[in-house]
């Protein structure tokens, strides 16, 4: 961004607007509301001093998830003098990571009395949507909250974990899978899907 | 070289699907993909489920940021 006074100008307009998002994003990391409040002001702080790094202003909230990203994982690397092994999670085999949502409900042929995928979809609701999330395990709900509901591209989110692009995109298919098989489960619990024979049988 | 795309299968179809939707498949990819999913009734459908439910997942609302956090912001930036 051309020019620090520019920048700052630019910062102070567009923070405000963006702070439900961060504050969401935060409590999604963190699971806290005062840990949040904490990751957001850091990020703020940090971002407000890189301000000049920030490439395309079109892109202000990715890079600033991908700020608070990595002071989140910087914090808990401190606090725990550990983070989770990249490689651990690569080999470690996900239950469920090839789980298929629509695999379950889709019906080849067109049947009169609607459509299950659609149902599904109609029935599935924001807080369902969260509970699923907060079962995923970090390494996981990350790549999933940073992709699907903040809309990172794969390069933004190799940058901000720090690992290379192909292993956001293998890590984010295993997470997919966990979190549909999560969401199947919740539909089930909840009596909104049929608990189909061959499930009965497995 | 010719311009037609690809052949693209079923099965890499369904795996692709994702990063289709995601646009982060390579142009050749890209074609070959649009191109099965004009031919194939059944992968167009799980596409089009995929690309709903990363609908939901993008418009899951937002928690407002507490007043002492605003506040706190709008101190940090002296606005």
């Amino acid at each position: 961004m051309a020019g620090m006074q520019a920048g700052e100008k630019f910062f102070t307009e567009n923070i405000e607007a963006s702070l439900d998002r961060l504050y969401s994003a935060a409590m999604r990391l963190t699971r806290h509301p005062a840990n949040a409040e904490d990751l957001v002001a850091d990020t703020v702080t940090k971002a407000w001093s890189a301000i000049e790094s920030l490439q395309d202003t079109e892109r202000f909230l990715p890079w600033m998830l991908r700020i608070m990203t990595n002071q989140f994982i910087s914090a808990k690397r401190k606090a725990e003098q550990k983070i989770w092994h990249e490689a651990y999670v690569e080999e470690t085999e996900v239950e469920d990571a090839g789980f298929s949502i629509f695999e379950r409900l889709h019906q080849p042929f067109l049947m009169w009395w609607g459509n299950p995928e659609q149902n599904f979809l109609d029935q599935l609701l924001g807080e369902h949507i969260e509970a699923a999330l907060s079962e995923l395990s970090e390494p996981f709900r990350l790549v999933v909250m940073l992709s699907d509901l903040e809309g990172l591209t794969y390069g933004e989110i190799a940058e901000a974990i720090n690992v290379p692009v192909g292993t956001v995109r293998s890590r984010l298919a295993r997470a997919r899978g966990q979190l549909q098989k999560l969401l199947w489960q919740h539909a089930v619990d909840r009596g909104l899907v049929a608990t189909p024979q061959v499930e009965a049988d497995e | 070289m010719s311009n037609t795309p690809r052949k693209m299968e079923c099965e890499e179809a369904i795996r692709l699907v994702l990063d289709y939707l995601d646009n982060e498949l390579t142009e050749i990819d890209h074609d070959a993909m649009e191109k099965h999913l004009h031919t194939c009734r059944s992968c167009f459908s799980r596409m089009e489920f995929e690309k709903h439910l990363k609908g939901k997942l993008h418009k899951v609302e937002s928690i407002e940021a507490p007043q002492a956090l605003k506040d706190r912001i709008k101190k940090m930036t002296g606005k």
